[in-house]
């Protein structure tokens, strides 16, 4: 019982060479993914431009996840484990300081945009449009950067 | 010259495609409304970042490099971008639907020119700038 999807597979991906495409294609996505989520919430800010209906306060959790974004994607993996070439600013704790406050406004802000939804839409019943960009608008840009960040392998660096 | 026959069939594609944000704009039923005509600001902005990693990185012995990722990420956004536009524009009723659709269908027409440009022209192993 206990290892009964260990045979399990999945069907093979022939069609398309991942091999050297593999960072372009994690961009792509990544790429698309954080620009859907800012359009979400410019859609958002069009439709609903009051503050009774969006509050502007609730534009910081995108904002906060943005810089989160390029906080995490900064420091190249090779920097944190320490065999990159150049020491760089700090060395390799600088390099994960960096990463880990990184990721911690990047969590920080998904859960801030889950609150918004619940706290300020969901419970008081007020019509949930908004609540439901700001956290897309966070969810999509954090996926965005996991896929940027650990979609891309640093071995087609050279 | 990988071919003029490549070059023609490009400009004309080029060409539907700004016809079709042409038409989203000036058709008399959609009231003569030229805001997606920033769509333009677009267009032009989205080959910029490849071109410029291409520029900086001279990297031939590599498949891959940070600042090239960084270009196809931004280029992503900008296409992602020309396409929220219209659908924003549309939803705020700036423009109407029927020319968001237009808008749109050039969007994908000028993007795949742009695209085709880049393949057809752009993969020369001994690429230098003399040559323009």
């Amino acid at each position: 019982m206990a290892g009964f999807l260990d045979g399990f597979r999945w069907p093979e991906c022939e069609w398309f060479d991942w091999g050297e495409k593999r960072n372009a294609v994690a961009s792509v996505a990544a790429g698309a993914l954080f620009f859907t989520g800012w359009w979400v919430i410019i859609d958002a800010a069009v439709m609903y431009p009051s503050q009774e209906m969006m509050n502007h306060s609730f534009h910081t959790c995108g904002v906060f996840s943005t810089i989160a974004f390029f906080m995490i994607n900064a420091v190249s993996n090779g920097q944190v484990r320490g065999d990159a070439y150049g020491e760089g600013c700090f060395g390799r704790t600088g390099a994960r300081l960096w990463l880990f406050i990184g990721f911690m406004m990047m969590f920080g802000s998904f859960i801030a945009s889950v609150w918004i939804l619940f706290g300020a839409y969901v419970v008081p019943k007020k019509e949930v449009a908004p609540g439901l960009a700001v956290f897309f608008q966070n969810a999509l840009i954090f996926f965005s950067s996991l896929v940027y960040k650990f979609g891309r392998t640093e071995d087609l660096w050279g | 010259m990988a071919g003029i026959k490549a070059l023609i069939s490009l400009s004309f594609g080029g060409a539907i495609g700004l016809m079709f944000l042409m038409l989203g704009c000036a058709l008399p039923v959609y009231n003569n409304k030229y805001w997606p005509l920033f769509l333009l600001f677009f267009y032009i902005l989205s080959p910029i970042p490849y071109c410029i990693s291409r520029r900086v990185v001279d990297d031939t012995d590599s498949a891959s490099n940070a600042c090239k990722e960084l270009a196809i990420f931004l280029t992503t956004g900008i296409v992602i971008s020309a396409f929220g536009l219209p659908i924003v524009f549309a939803r705020a009723q700036v423009i109407a639907w029927g020319a968001c659709a237009l808008v749109l269908t050039g969007n994908v027409v000028i993007f795949g020119t742009i695209l085709g440009f880049f393949l057809v022209f752009g993969s020369n192993d001994d690429f230098s700038w003399q040559q323009w």
